[in-house]
């Protein structure tokens, strides 16, 4: 008995392994049946208004209102049209037929609900500040923390079923780039959805070419097929299966051996990924940026001079090829170059590595005193970085006491710099979320922007006063006058060094061809496979 | 490690032994490479001077990763510094480290060891089940564990981890050559004739009982050092800016695909330290061992 029991267990091993070998070798597969396994760090949420990692998933079940075309220029994808005289009233008019995968019909309706429960403050939407320009927005979310006085936004009303109005506290022209893809609190919900937020976020049903296979659960894989009945422009592929990883080395191996197709990679990998993925490697222009941010309350930083002399003295070519494998963009400006209208070369001299003047600078401010604490963030690939600058501030301002010292995790990191427990410029970037430079200064620039701890906490009333007028400026031209004058009066207080404009970077497998993307990131509907 | 215990004889005997192995070359060879190394450790400047650029902290982006040249004759690392002038100065963190962390745990292994040893009955059970519960410990996990919540990880506090933690096969060493000399003749006699404790120890019961212990010791020293260099390997280490093979090893790794000469002289440095620490103690055990000595 025990024998044949064992024999026909070899069988069917045998078995298996002439299958296995039968798919992944010949029987040419059509593009419909390749399913694209895709690395990302383990989701927090999928809920589109209440996550803070989970981009890649959601982008794929969700289709926003409007996208950007290969060029650049704003295309409508959810949305027919996006449309306003003055900058303060918009009218979104959604295109007709389209269905979310549990089949009911996208409405007018499906956005305003979900947009006014992420904006109440009782429901805790981290995502909802993605709405604080919608009039109404203080009475759901007082920003002293009070007691809400309303549940709905005044500022959106339902026209027909296909048609709403969006009424803002301030013209802005850049309205239709913020419903691009990047900000997910302004995705619709399905109606059964805001019945029950924890069911939906085990099985989150979208408007998106991709919808989930099974439910979620954490720490496994999560399998996408494509929706039949998806209005939009078909996949090219036959869905996306996302792989958690906890280490991105681990991932780096796994696509080395074929296991996984798209893997985002730090900069540290560069030089090696160059080299085992040639054509496989991709940099992606990215509208993020890099900086380096001071305490404010260390009087001996307050001197903008101080500042200054700490930029001029990194010299950012010479890191950008060392470390980054030449792969980063070294800063001029306050923005990416990548982003529309970036205003390169504002930043003048002060961003170009200059150690004589740098040490005059410094010798003018009354020089520097004491050690200096160069904190960034342990495990995340930027130990060389920070000893490069470490280095250079050291060696080119003559300041004996420089070290880079890493925060043990994201968190202890961020509160090191809330609570000012700093002694030295840290570590500070804004990945901006959609594709204007609204984005990069309001976040960082403004008190009640969500990544102004970053830049110590910088506001200033007249960068302010100029933002308002930018946003409100009646062409895309003139806004990228507008906000050449921002970050002109911004570096006139010098309140941040920036380093390096991104450029995000991917290792796919040999089956995909080309890495289609938008503002540095894939767009997996588009992504070219062979079979 | 040994098949048997080394066995002890008096103290007067031990000359004989040790003049004997002085003379093997498995003793003098790594005992020198190991002076030499202790020479850099102690007076790095002048080592690290040889070739011209004795400043480890001189570093240009320009040469990053660059290979050997005229005055840089081990080339440079990925941050563009004299990868000799470092490797030099590493030798100071990771002999520190071995030599403290050593201390420590021989010093808390001799006070343990003896007491148990000498007292027996409840001291006895005590100290022992101590150090089965410390060798319990997975010893790497402990550290990283320790090392982890310590705030600031210098040279000081990475020896004290790991000698904490380092010390329990040390104490059962030395209770069992304490217990084997406790019942010896010359002590019986010492302790009849009225002798103190404290005299008994110091006179009678340490001298004639140290030597297995000490050559234990020095083969730690390796491991010691060796563990220094896995833990900041693995970033719980010594940190930026201690200068250490370590973490010459850590940052070297990483550009290791590109260029592997960054890897050479940190790693070999160690390799041949912990190398004559281990001969050197393999030696002398043979030297207090007299079946191996013939």
């Amino acid at each position: 008995m025990k024998l044949s029991v064992k024999a026909s267990f070899g069988i069917a091993a045998a078995t298996m392994l002439v299958l296995a070998g039968c798919t992944a070798t010949s029987d040419p597969a059509t593009d419909d049946d390749v399913i694209l396994r895709v690395a990302i760090a383990e989701p927090d949420r999928l809920v589109p208004a209440n996550h803070f990692s989970s981009y890649e998933v959601l982008t794929a079940i969700f289709t926003s209102l409007t996208g950007l075309d290969e060029d650049g220029q704003l295309e409508y994808l959810q949305a027919e049209s996006v449309e306003s005289d003055d900058a303060v009233t918009w009218t979104i008019t959604l295109r007709d037929g389209w269905t979310f995968h549990n089949g009911d019909p996208v409405t007018a309706q499906s956005y305003v609900d979900a947009w006014n429960y992420a904006a109440y403050a009782p429901n805790a939407q981290v995502n909802g500040g993605q709405l604080k320009n919608v009039v109404g927005y203080s009475e759901l979310s007082p920003v002293d923390g009070s007691e809400p006085t309303a549940t709905e936004l005044s500022g959106l009303s339902v026209v027909d079923d296909l048609t709403f109005t969006v009424e803002l506290q301030s013209p802005d022209r850049q309205y239709p780039f913020q419903l691009t893809q990047g900000q997910t609190g302004l995705y619709p919900l399905p109606a059964e959805a805001l019945e029950d937020l924890d069911a939906y976020n085990s099985h989150p049903i979208g408007n998106g070419p991709f919808m989930l296979a099974d439910d979620w659960t954490p720490s496994q894989e999560i399998e996408t097929v494509v929706y039949e009945d998806y209005a939009g422009e078909e996949p090219t592929i036959g869905g996306v299966t996302f792989v958690p990883y906890l280490d991105t080395t681990i991932a780096y191996t796994d696509a080395l051996a074929g296991e996984v197709d798209i893997v985002a990679i730090s900069g540290d990998q560069v030089t090696r990924a160059e080299e085992d993925f040639g054509d496989n490697f991709y940099a992606l222009d990215a509208p993020g940026v890099d900086l380096l941010g001071f305490p404010s309350d260390d009087p001996r930083f307050s001197d903008k001079r101080v500042r200054q002399a700490i930029s001029m003295a990194i010299d950012r070519e010479a890191i950008n090829d060392a470390i980054y494998g030449g792969r980063q963009i070294p800063a001029t400006s306050l923005t990416s170059p990548s982003m529309p209208g970036d205003p390169a070369g504002v930043c003048g001299e002060y961003c170009e590595f200059n150690p004589e003047a740098a040490q005059e600078l410094l010798a003018e401010a009354g020089g520097f005193e004491g050690p200096m604490e160069l904190l960034f963030i342990g495990g995340w690939g930027q130990e060389d970085l920070f000893a490069a600058y470490a280095n250079q501030i050291r060696q080119n301002l003559g300041i004996e006491d420089v070290v880079a010292t890493p925060a043990p995790d994201f968190a202890a990191f961020t509160e090191r710099v809330a609570n000012g427990d700093v002694s030295g410029p840290f570590r500070a970037r804004w990945g901006a979320l959609y594709p204007s430079q609204q984005d990069t200064l309001h976040s960082l620039y403004t008190a009640e922007g969500d990544g102004n701890f970053g830049t110590g906490g910088y506001s200033n009333p007249e960068v302010d006063a100029l933002l308002a007028e930018a946003d409100a400026a009646e062409t895309l031209e003139e806004s990228y006058e507008g906000y050449r004058a921002v970050q002109e009066r911004i570096l006139e207080d010098f309140p941040v060094v920036p380093t390096f404009g991104n450029r995000y970077l991917y290792v796919t497998s040999e089956r995909v061809t080309d890495l289609y993307s938008i503002s540095g990131s894939p767009l997996l509907s588009r992504v070219e496979v062979s079979a | 490690m040994a098949d048997t215990l080394p066995i002890v004889t008096p103290a007067r005997h031990q000359p004989r032994g040790l003049r004997a192995v002085l003379r093997r070359p498995m003793f003098w060879l790594p005992a020198a490479v190991l002076m030499l190394f202790i020479a850099m450790a102690l007076l790095p400047a002048p080592f690290a001077g040889i070739f011209g650029n004795g400043d480890p902290r001189a570093c240009n982006l320009a040469d990053s990763a660059a290979g050997p040249r005229p005055g840089h004759p081990f080339g440079f690392d990925l941050q563009g510094c004299d990868l000799w002038a470092n490797a030099v100065y590493g030798a100071q963190a990771s002999i520190t480290v071995g030599v403290v962390a050593t201390l420590i745990a021989l010093g808390i292994a001799i006070v343990l060891g003896t007491l148990a040893g000498l007292r027996g009955g409840v001291v006895d059970w005590l100290i022992s089940r101590a150090t089965e519960v410390f060798l319990g410990f997975p010893f790497l996990l402990a550290a990283i564990v320790v090392l982890n919540s310590v705030g600031e990880r210098t040279v000081w506090t990475v020896s004290l981890v790991l000698g904490v933690f380092g010390w329990p096969t040390m104490a059962r060493l030395m209770r069992a050559s304490v217990r084997s000399i406790r019942s010896s003749e010359y002590v019986l006699a010492a302790r009849t004739m009225g002798l103190g404790p404290a005299r008994i120890i110091s006179r009678y019961v340490l001298p004639n009982s140290l030597s297995p212990v000490f050559i234990l010791a020095t083969i730690a020293i390796g491991a010691v050092i060796v563990a220094e260099s896995s833990l900041t390997y693995l970033g719980i280490g010594l940190q930026p800016p201690a200068i250490s093979w370590g973490l010459q090893i850590a940052a070297g790794s990483r550009i290791f695909q590109s260029a592997p000469h960054v890897l050479l002289l940190p790693s070999g440095f160690l390799a041949a330290t912990v190398l004559s620490v281990i001969v050197l103690g393999d030696a002398l055990r043979a030297g207090s061992d007299p079946r191996r000595l013939q």
